[in-house]
């Protein structure tokens, strides 16, 4: 069987990027193959995506009272690009009221702070399907 | 007298090996023999003495405070005034403006690379009319401010800062503060995929050379260790970076050879440290990094002048060491680390908030640090003897042993071609930082870093039963207005040309800063200076922030 495709991305100008850096070292240990393209706009990530042929989609934002209109946006753009198949999984700091919104967005699933690494990696591997 | 070698051996202990917080085994005791060698002139001195390990001043904190300086910044200019006449009004005695994504990245706020990003972390400053509003009816000839932004917009918001002082009629050659903007002030500067390293360094030496002329009370520069710490290294390696870094600023400026020599401009350099949770460690190290400081001045760089070997600091506690659970127990953990940079000499302390690792502090829980600084300088007593663990056999040890594995660390980054080299061939990103902060972030998933609330003592917690802050969900239309209507407003004509001169100065090699001193007068934005002085040059980095979505500027 091929190696799940992970795309990750710090989302915009947010620089707190120590547990994108941990979780990818997590992804990769499990078996998957990560593509890390470090900060970057909606627009590019997506394109990425796309190119990318990717399974999953992680986004690292250090808080999500600020990021989640950008994921909204992110969102957006993958539907419009016909990649709303493709398993998006957020990370980072989630207040509590922005939870109900950042799965009616679309995206599968959350890891506030404290997530067990191990949990990350079987999420991503029951719920993707493989193209 | 020998120590006795027998002492306690046959007593279990909890566990094999003790070690600090960077992984330096540490001893059941100490003894005299373990600082056998220590001569006291040659390794301490007296305090504002030579070699300064004791600390900078005769007198220290009986002489004077350090400064609180709490770092902040909400969304808007008018929002960040209230803050700063609350903190002042609260005792506060510096600022330190906490910036914009948006701003931090250079964009305006009409731009649509800013379109989710205003307001977000701090304040929104894209022009000289933003700092006249943050400190309107502030008393900016008595109290200094830190101006903290990243190095690619260091030399706009600084002089957007001092152009505003001196419209104010004050001379800015009494103005006094500090800009942050350091190569390394940033997560993204260690990072060639985010910005082109060379031209930053430049820039920042340029604002160096041209404030060693104009602004002799300001600090140019802050040297921040702390951002360093905060991405993932150790405590010797965050002090072996530090030296690195300003020593590739310091070989910058001499390099021009335009007349300026160590001692015109080094005592104007500042550093910015972190205060990190191992007590002792954290003492050691800012003692340490005064002595290799002096060390450096005296013998590398043949410094005549003691304000050149003398390192003045900022400490931040540190924000990595917070957790999201259980919130309260930050207060704990930061007003430690706060003791920690007054027992190791600090000059100017933020104690960073309980929320701090959930939202931008609120402003009951800012008071809150403010108020254990208070508590620090009023009540404790620590401040009534000048550096009160000197001689502590454990102490003195410890600071030898983080002065050793730092000047390791600085040789290493020395050998490998010096600190620019080693950022542009990524040595620093993959094989230091990443690498330290995976192996620090697997200790406490194995449980042998203990974090309370995180991996023991855990307690089942009901979200939201903190304040949390949100910026004004308005901001960024405001701001975009605001934006609109003071480009419409200004005197195009002179921002024309103060446009062109910046170009012609960036283009020839001179300093930059006289035309964007005019250029930010004429109400010239944070954008367009960048525009100019960065987004010009070639990249070969992959993040698309860099040049935004409008690609390289020609």
């Amino acid at each position: 069987m091929r190696k799940i495709r992970v795309l990750t991305a710090k989302l915009g100008f947010d620089m707190h990027n120590r547990g994108i850096i941990v979780v990818n070292k997590a992804l990769r240990d499990s078996g998957m193959e990560v593509i890390y393209v470090s900060n970057q706009f909606p627009e590019v990530i997506a394109e990425t995506a796309l190119q990318e042929d990717v399974d999953v989609i992680g986004i690292s934002c250090l808080n999500s009272a600020t990021g989640i209109e950008l994921m909204a946006k992110l969102m957006n753009i993958l539907k419009e690009k016909r990649l709303d198949n493709t398993l998006v999984v957020f990370g980072g700091i989630i207040i509590p009221d922005d939870a109900p919104r950042l799965k009616e967005i679309g995206v599968a699933e959350y890891f506030p702070p404290g997530s067990d690494l191990d949990s990350m990696v079987n999420f991503i591997k029951e719920n993707i399907t493989m193209g | 007298m020998e120590a006795k070698k027998s002492y306690g051996v046959k007593e279990k202990e909890s566990k094999e090996e003790f070690t600090t917080g960077s992984g330096i085994p540490i001893k059941r005791i100490y003894t005299h023999e373990d600082i056998a060698g220590l001569d006291y002139n040659r390794d301490l001195g007296y305090p504002g003495e030579e070699p300064y390990t004791r600390g900078i001043y005769p007198t220290m904190y009986r002489g004077r405070p350090w400064t609180v300086r709490q770092f902040s910044g909400l969304d808007s200019a008018e929002a960040t005034n209230k803050r700063y006449k609350m903190l002042y009004e609260m005792g506060t005695t510096g600022f330190a403006i906490a910036m914009d994504d948006a701003s931090l990245n250079g964009f305006d706020p009409d731009s649509p690379e800013a379109e989710f990003e205003v307001g977000v972390g701090g304040v929104n400053v894209f022009s000289m009319r933003d700092m006249e509003e943050m400190f309107d009816g502030l008393p900016i000839d008595k109290i200094s401010t830190a101006v903290i932004q990243i190095i690619h917009t260091t030399c706009p918001h600084t002089a957007m800062y001092l152009a505003m002082a001196e419209n104010r009629g004050i001379d800015i050659r009494k103005v006094n503060g500090t800009s942050e903007g350091d190569p390394c002030s940033y997560g993204g500067c260690f990072d060639p995929d985010i910005l082109p390293v060379r031209q930053v360094f430049r820039l920042c030496g340029d604002l160096v050379e041209w404030c060693a002329m104009n602004a002799p009370k300001w600090h140019p520069v802050s040297f921040t260790s702390y951002n360093f710490r905060e991405a993932g290294v150790n405590a010797y390696q965050e002090i072996g970076g530090l030296i690195a870094s300003a020593v590739a600023i310091i070989e910058e400026v001499l390099s021009r050879d335009r007349g300026l020599g160590v001692d015109d401009f080094v005592p104007q350099l500042a550093f910015h440290l972190s205060a990190h949770n191992d007590f002792f460690e954290e003492i050691a190290k800012m003692r340490a990094t005064r002595r290799m400081w002096s060390k450096l001045m005296t013998e590398r760089y043949k410094a005549k002048d003691p304000q050149t070997k003398r390192l003045k600091f900022h400490v931040q506690t540190a924000g990595s060491s917070l957790t999201y659970q259980q919130p309260l127990n930050n207060t704990i953990r930061a007003a430690y680390q706060a003791l920690a940079a007054v027992l190791g000499g600090v000059q100017s302390l933020h104690v960073c908030s309980y929320d701090e690792a959930i939202c931008t502090p609120t402003e009951e829980s800012a008071i809150l640090s403010v108020r254990t600084q208070q508590i620090l300088q009023n009540e404790t007593k620590v401040t009534n003897t000048v550096d009160p663990l000197a001689g502590s056999y454990f102490v003195e040890s410890l600071t030898n042993e983080m002065e050793k594995r730092a000047w390791d660390f600085f040789n290493e980054i020395e050998e490998r071609g010096g600190w620019v080299k080693v950022i542009e061939t990524r040595w620093l990103r993959d094989e230091v930082i990443n690498k330290e902060v995976c192996k620090y972030e697997d200790e406490i998933r194995r449980g042998e870093r203990r974090v309370v609330g995180v991996n023991c003592y855990k307690m089942e917690e009901k979200p939201g039963n903190i304040t949390y802050f949100r910026p004004d969900p308005e901001i960024a239309k405001k701001m975009k207005e605001k934006a609109e209507k003071l480009k419409s407003e200004r005197d195009s004509v002179k921002v024309g040309e103060a446009l062109a001169e910046l170009r012609e100065a960036d283009e020839n090699g001179e300093n930059v800063m006289p035309a964007i001193m005019k250029a930010v007068k004429a109400y010239a934005t944070l954008e367009e200076i960048n525009d100019i002085t960065i987004r010009r040059y070639p990249f070969v980095g992959h993040s698309s922030l860099f040049y935004g979505l409008k690609g390289k500027r020609q």
